[in-house]
């Protein structure tokens, strides 16, 4: 159990942060900056599949807090922690497995993520939206958490620097937070960029929290969004036990 | 305890470490004494699991430091050179969660002993961001301690602190050994390798230049050193006895110093550099 005792101190650390007003607002802030902007501006003019641009954007957001919670928290904490603040070395040299470290790691960014993107939820709920809950909607959340937590760790492991971060941030993040379907449909993306897109894990969450029905098209983006969890929680496993200063 | 044999770290081009063998005994307390790049912190990577070897092995009460990782981290701490506290935790919690780590039983009673010995019981409560340096710096040692291990690694542990809490964590260390526990200890401050080592061995440049007893390897130079002041400049030499050391002080005409010869000049003997700058 002694993933529990990585979350725990990550949870604790999380709620003195969340203490500071200042922190929860600039954690907020982007995703509040696009529904204002965007939902509440343009979305008055503008109708998706029928429907409001609010309700369509909605879930989006959703996912895109879930998506940069989860991995900032991950990735800066773990950067930091390795490289100034070396209190990251204490779990290496202690007899903990790197399965429980990682295990640790996105447990934590897990929750932060969920924490960020129930606030937009009830904000946009508040706001009079609608959206549909399901188990589908529950998993969707929980593997976009898992996908992007794991993938934090990958990079705060392997990042050399606070800068090497924020570059991962603006060559993977950025790019999935416009083009995976948050803003608008991925359909309306010219042909080849589709294919690409549809191949990256954040649309794959946008389609689940959209339409969370059980079919065989969410089944196959769950399993795609796990393949992608899996594949970046084993790639920190080996980060971490091929470890070396 | 530990055996290392041609213990060897490179960075690309760069040598940190070249061929160190070297054998610290149960109870020892042991120090590496050089100056900043000698290999110190190296060889506490290596022997801690935070850095792979390149070369040569090492083993730490029968355990091979790369492939019995499991079954030799339970019977190490370390103290690093930098203050790893979580500072936005108190000391409690520091203590706690890093006691959870290392599964230690009965933590919270064990946590309020520590905190007793290092003279920390009545911060127990209060966040490490409000710690001055030198409680920070014996909060790292409790926490080091809180697993009950073998072998204890201190990395330049009083840097940066007043001589007055240098004094205290020296005391700290003494009782270290009388608990039987080994220390490897690095430092770049003559006093303290003297003062606390059983046995030093002197680092440059990842070199091992000498490994013996503070006071057998101030003997292989000389006992007294005839400091003599000329202007700008002043000159060394090393003898055998306070005698010689006077006989050659009355021949010179400039400002002459008579002292007891220390680790700095077998350092200055063994490579020609100062110790510290």
């Amino acid at each position: 159990m002694t993933w529990f005792t990585i979350f725990l101190k990550d949870m604790l650390l999380f709620q003195r942060r969340l203490l500071r007003l200042g922190y929860v607002i600039s954690t907020l802030f982007a995703p509040l900056l696009y529904l204002g902007a965007f939902g509440l501006g343009l979305g008055k003019r503008v109708v998706i599949s029928g429907g409001s641009y609010l309700d369509f954007l909605l879930p989006g957001l959703v996912a895109m807090s879930s998506m940069t919670n989860s991995y900032t928290w991950v990735a800066n904490s773990l950067n930091m922690g390795r490289l100034y603040f070396r209190t990251f070395q204490i779990y290496l040299q202690a007899p903990v497995s790197a399965g429980a470290i990682v295990a640790g790691q996105v447990a934590a960014g897990m929750v932060r993520g969920l924490f960020a993107s129930l606030i937009i939820l009830v904000l946009g709920l508040a706001l009079g939206r609608r959206m549909q809950f399901n188990l589908m909607f529950a998993l969707g959340m929980l593997a976009n958490g898992l996908v992007f937590s794991a993938f934090g760790v990958v990079v705060g492991l392997k990042s050399r620097s606070h800068e090497d971060t924020a570059t991962f941030t603006n060559f993977f993040i950025l790019p999935m937070a416009f083009f995976c379907g948050t803003f608008f449909p991925v359909d309306e993306l010219p042909w080849g960029l589709r294919g690409l897109i549809r191949t990256l894990p954040l649309t794959h969450t946008n389609e689940l929290l959209r339409h969370p029905e059980m079919n065989r098209d969410n089944l196959v983006s769950l399993l795609i969004l796990m393949g992608y969890g899996l594949l970046c929680v084993v790639l920190g496993i080996i980060f971490i036990r091929r470890y070396s200063e | 305890m530990i055996v290392t044999h041609e213990l060897s770290k490179y960075y690309g081009k760069t040598t940190a470490l070249e061929k160190l063998s070297l054998s610290i005994g149960e109870g020892e307390i042991f120090g590496l004494l050089g100056p900043n790049g000698a290999g110190k912190t190296t060889t506490i990577k290596i022997l801690t699991t935070l850095a792979f070897p390149s070369g040569g092995w090492a083993r730490i009460a029968g355990y091979d430091v790369v492939h019995d990782r499991p079954r030799l981290k339970p019977l190490i701490a370390v103290c690093p050179q930098e203050i790893n506290l979580d500072k936005e935790l108190t000391a409690f919690e520091n203590l706690w969660f890093y006691g959870r780590l290392y599964r230690v039983p009965e933590l919270s009673r064990r946590i309020g002993e520590l905190l007793e010995w290092g003279q920390l019981a009545d911060r127990a409560g209060d966040r490490v961001k409000h710690f001055s340096g030198g409680m920070q710096r014996r909060l790292l040692i409790v926490r080091a301690l809180l697993s009950r291990p073998r072998m204890l690694f201190l990395d330049e542990p009083t840097v940066g602190l007043d001589p007055q809490i240098r004094r205290q964590l020296w005391d700290l260390i003494r009782q270290l050994k009388a608990d039987g526990i080994t220390v490897l200890l690095t430092t770049h401050y003559i006093e303290e390798a003297e003062m606390l080592s059983d046995r030093v061995a002197i680092l440059n440049r990842g070199r091992l230049m000498a490994l013996d007893t503070p006071a057998a390897l101030v003997a292989q130079v000389g006992g007294y050193v005839v400091e003599t002041i000329n202007g700008h400049h002043t000159s060394y030499h090393l003898v055998q006895n306070k005698e010689e050391a006077y006989r050659r002080a009355r021949a010179q005409a400039a400002g002459v110093l008579i002292r007891q010869a220390n680790l700095e000049d077998v350092f200055i003997q063994l490579t020609g550099e100062r110790l510290s700058p």
